[in-house]
């Protein structure tokens, strides 16, 4: 995976709403029609690192399964984040594009 | 990384882990749901996710410090150690926590008495002027109101002069009617010293004018104490001297200084200071002057114009200052005069607890080393396996320091409680005890010990592990011995404690032989069964001099006439009571006529009633003691003591000889001679005295009443305090006490003075025995082996004996000649504290060093003991 993507990954993953560590996963997975693998693991020094960044929020509930869990939310600053480095994805995109002649 | 976090690691990665373990139940949970075996979801799910450990590693890296870190485990690793050896923690903490605790009370009273900036404004350059006459006595004879006016005008070196005496007047208009301590100040008084009231205003310029309405200003504390910091207080009228004064303003928190007043009023108002006659008598000086110094004036300046003043005055004026008084003026600085009586014992008693500490810290490094040499395998495994000399020494560093910080914390304990027992002590020398207590400066100076003792104690111990070599860990011959260098360390150790000892036990040493002297003074006087009770009278309603003998002549008459009470007198002062002034003025002698401007004979007068000698228990030695004959109409007598006796009449019967203390307008028989008395206080030489009888001298208004009681006199106090007051209902009986309880207050200063010393001393002498024989010791038990190979060898016991005593004495002899040295500079520092022996007194010294000596022999006895009785075939085996 491209260096740094992961935390704009999971800071849209959680554009639609709060979720856990492993719903983040899977939305990742599914909605890149599993194309991006992410070793899971290596998602929770990510979400702690947003979370010491404060572009997120944890707090703890209760999983689909009925166990303590901790949830994860966006905050204000986590959203103007990730509207920023979207933009910079963007221009990205179309500048490789543009030298790969696409 | 916020510290916050990583003080909160352990809780995060709990939390962390709880948070994978979720993530991996919830994955398992739909490999289930696909199907898989349970065994294999479990698998698949750990495949996908990683390593949970190495996140977990991950996190716990990210949220923390490394040197702190370090530090930590360091601290951790040392509190282990500590426990490890539960006697050695127990002991080195008690011994820092009683040194440190020691310097930390004693410094507590010196940072609020010595190093708190005093409460007035400038306060450097305010000074207490003072008058003497430094060829009658060394007390100062004070000012009259027409020498203050010309200082004030005369002078070029203060911006400002005030004027100041204190007096006891009857207050009316609270519940009772009340005796109160007044000062009586010019109106610039409070400029001078840079007081702003907390309530109202102070004494202004109006207020000083003869027509002016008269105020009053309360201090502080009479108004807490009476009026229960009521704000409505101002305006209060309250009657004093047949006059109304009203409250106009209430005075901040200050120093009891000049004295312990309850109330302040302008000068104008106190009857005897406006006595037109007082205004205009050069010669009644009885009052004080303090100046404000201006700004860039130096005290050398200050001092030179005042001498230009009184030069200028003895040539306008020579009858009021004779050549041969000596009259002059001098200043203190306030800050001098406030804090002089305590500032040397106090040094003096932070330097002995310095020393102590010092002395903890060489027995503790005596101790961290043989520790160490113990551990020395550990140390060289430790090595070993890759650790550095510096992690070593920082380890063992670390190991004093926990010691130390713990011991500090003890001693912030001890401090607490030390210093409110010392704010007594402080009292009688320095008004400003009330400043004492612990704050932010206390606790630092705490930290600061602390670490500087743990450093000293910690860094040699350290730098001897630190140089540990591996050769250790092969068994060779250097192991837990030490090398030669460490020996050398250990035995100037022990030698630097004895020497510290020395200076410690001769300052105690001569503390208390100052103090026995103290004690075996005779005052002249027997001390028991007297009791003492001071008696202001109401000088308006005593005006009078027959209602005031008549007054005297109830309460004695009555007071002798309670049970229990053998006889009772009347005199001006009660003997040994330093606080008061000396009473001492010049009297002449019939038939020796001054040459011009020699000065009269001075001598200390007292009033006293005819019993006084038998209540005192002052033998008359000639002649007979005063009588209820010697009354207001009868001829006037006197009564000399031994010591005038034999300084003016040293040939001669002084019985039936004249004296004058009129200028020879009137003459007085001597009709006695009286034993001399220390009056004043038991360190004080004895004076030329004479006693003139209560009911022909000039009016007593401020007396005192002794009264000798066959039984306790403080169960008589009541009794006699109610015939007081049935003779006169509003008159106060204050002071009340026993000659014994003076006494015991005049030695009171250099008793607990000596017993801190002493303490101390002991303190020292005991960690210098443990020093000494535990070195010894450690040293015996390692040369066992050669010790062993002697006595196989045939070696007799008493050459053994010998060179281990010799081994362990020397260092001490060392130490003691060492602490002889610096004890000829130190003691020199006791010189003012010490009465009747002399800084460098020989017999001390020696004492000293011999008892050292014995004391380090015994010390020395117990492992040399142990030597002796080494088994050579064990001591060979064990090897």
């Amino acid at each position: 995976m491209v260096q740094g993507t992961l935390d704009m990954l999971v800071l849209k993953a959680l554009v639609m709403g709060p979720a856990h560590g492993h719903t983040i996963a899977r939305v990742i997975e599914q909605t890149s029609e599993d194309v991006l693998q992410v070793e899971q693991g290596s998602l929770y020094p990510a979400l702690h690192r947003l979370e010491d960044r404060g572009w997120l929020q944890a707090y703890w509930g209760t999983s689909e399964n009925n166990r303590k869990a901790k949830f994860y939310r966006l905050t204000a600053a986590g959203k103007k984040h990730l509207t920023l480095e979207t933009n910079r994805w963007r221009q990205m995109v179309r500048a490789i594009g543009l030298v790969m002649g696409e | 990384m916020s510290l916050r976090r990583f003080f909160k690691r352990r809780l995060s990665d709990a939390e962390v882990g709880l948070e994978m373990e979720n993530h991996l139940t919830l994955e398992c949970d739909e490999n289930l749901a696909r199907g898989m075996s349970e065994e294999e979801a479990r698998r698949q799910a750990y495949l996908k996710f990683g390593s949970p450990q190495r996140v977990r590693e991950d996190l716990w890296r990210r949220n923390s410090i490394a040197p702190l870190e370090n530090i930590l485990r360091d601290v951790r690793y040392a509190c282990r150690t500590l426990r490890r050896s539960p006697g050695y923690a127990f002991m080195a903490i008690l011994t820092l926590g009683l040194g440190i605790g020691a310097n930390a009370a004693i410094f507590v009273v010196i940072n609020g008495v010595l190093l708190r900036p005093l409460p007035y404004a400038e306060p450097g350059q305010i000074v207490h002027v003072e008058q003497t006459a430094a060829r009658v006595g060394t007390d100062p004879i004070g000012f009259s109101v027409p020498e203050v006016e010309e200082y004030r005008q005369l002078n070029h070196v203060f911006s400002d002069l005030a004027e100041y005496h204190s007096m006891t007047f009857t207050l009316l208009g609270a519940k009772v009617p009340e005796r109160v301590s007044t000062g009586v100040v010019s109106a610039n008084f409070f400029d001078v010293l840079g007081v702003k009231p907390v309530l109202g205003r102070l004494i202004t310029p109006a207020d000083e004018s003869p027509k002016a309405e008269p105020v009053l200003v309360l201090s502080y504390a009479y108004w807490v104490k009476n009026f229960g910091r009521d704000p409505k207080i101002l305006g209060r009228m309250f009657e004093m001297n047949d006059r109304v004064h009203t409250v106009v303003g209430v005075l901040p928190p200050l120093p009891e200084y000049p004295d312990a007043n309850d109330v302040y009023m302008p000068t104008t108002s106190c009857p005897f200071r406006s006595n037109p006659k007082m205004i205009a008598d050069r010669d009644m000086r009885m009052v004080t002057v303090f100046a404000r110094m201006k700004p860039g004036v130096t005290a050398t300046q200050a001092q030179s114009d005042l001498a230009t003043i009184t030069n200028r005055l003895a040539l306008s004026y020579p009858k009021s200052y004779p050549a041969g008084a000596g009259v002059m003026a001098q200043m203190t600085g306030l800050e001098q005069e406030l804090t002089h009586a305590a500032r040397p014992t106090f040094l003096t008693l932070l330097g002995a607890a310095v020393l102590v500490l010092l002395l903890a810290c060489a027995n503790l490094a005596n101790l961290a080393i043989s520790r160490q040499l113990r551990r020395s395998q550990e140390t060289a495994i430790r090595m070993a396996t890759g650790a550095s000399s510096w992690d070593i020494f920082r380890q063992l560093l670390t190991e004093s320091m926990v010691v130390a910080l713990a011991g500090g914390v003890l001693g912030l304990g001890i401090a607490a409680v030390g210093s409110k027992l010392l704010i007594a002590y402080a009292a009688r020398m320095t008004p400003l005890s009330g400043e004492i207590h612990l704050d932010g400066r206390v606790f630092l100076f705490v930290a600061a010990l602390s670490v500087i003792a743990g450093v000293m104690f910690g860094a040699l111990p350290g730098f001897v592990a630190s140089r540990d070599r591996l050769s250790v860990l092969t068994g060779s011959g250097e192991r837990s011995v030490g090398s030669g260098g460490v020996t050398r360390a250990r035995q100037a150790l022990v030698a630097v404690q004895v020497t510290l000892s020395f200076v410690l036990l001769m300052c105690a040493g001569l503390m208390l032989q100052s103090l026995h002297k103290l004690l075996s003074v005779d005052p002249g006087f027997k001390t028991a069964n007297v009791l003492s009770m001071r008696i202001s009278l109401d000088w308006t309603k005593y005006a009078k001099r027959t209602e005031l003998n008549q007054f005297f002549h109830q309460v004695l008459s009555r007071v002798t006439g309670l049970p229990g009470v053998e006889s009772a007198a009347v005199s001006v002062m009660v003997p040994l009571n330093s606080n008061m002034g000396t009473m001492t003025g010049g009297v002449q002698l019939e038939g020796r006529a001054l040459n011009p401007g020699e000065l009269m004979p001075q001598v200390d007068f007292e009033l006293a009633s005819p019993d006084y000698f038998r209540v005192l228990g002052v033998p008359i030695l000639a002649g007979r003691a005063f009588t209820d004959g010697d009354t207001e109409h009868s001829p006037a007598v006197a009564i000399v003591n031994a010591r005038m006796a034999k300084h003016y009449w040293p040939t001669e019967d002084p019985i039936g000889r004249h004296v004058s203390t009129d200028n020879g307008k009137t003459w007085i028989t001597v009709v006695g001679v009286a034993s001399s008395v220390h009056q004043y206080g038991l360190d004080k030489d004895l004076k030329e005295g004479i006693y003139l009888p209560q009911d022909q001298s000039p009016s007593l208004t401020d007396a005192h009443l002794l009264v000798r009681t066959r039984v306790d006199p403080m169960h008589t106090a009541n009794q006699i305090a109610d015939v007081i007051h049935q003779i006169d209902p509003h008159q106060p009986v204050t002071e009340i006490r026993t000659l014994d309880q003076l006494r015991s207050a005049q030695l009171g200063t250099p008793r607990v003075t000596a017993t801190l010393l002493g303490l101390f001393a002991a303190l020292a002498l005991f960690i210098t025995v443990v020093g000494v024989s535990g070195t010894l010791a450690l040293a015996v038990a390692h040369r066992t082996k050669e010790i062993g190979i002697r006595i196989a060898l045939g070696a007799p016991k008493g050459e053994i004996l010998h060179n281990v005593l010799v081994r362990g004495m020397i260092p001490v002899i060392a130490g003691i000649a060492a602490g002889a040295i610096v004890a000829m500079f130190s003691t020199r520092l006791l010189a003012s504290m010490l009465f009747a022996i002399r800084p460098d007194d020989p017999l001390t010294f020696g004492s000293i060093a011999i008892l050292l000596a014995m004391v380090a022999l015994i010390g020395c006895a117990i492992p040399a003991r142990s030597a002796i009785r080494v088994d050579p075939i064990k001591a060979l085996r064990t090897e």
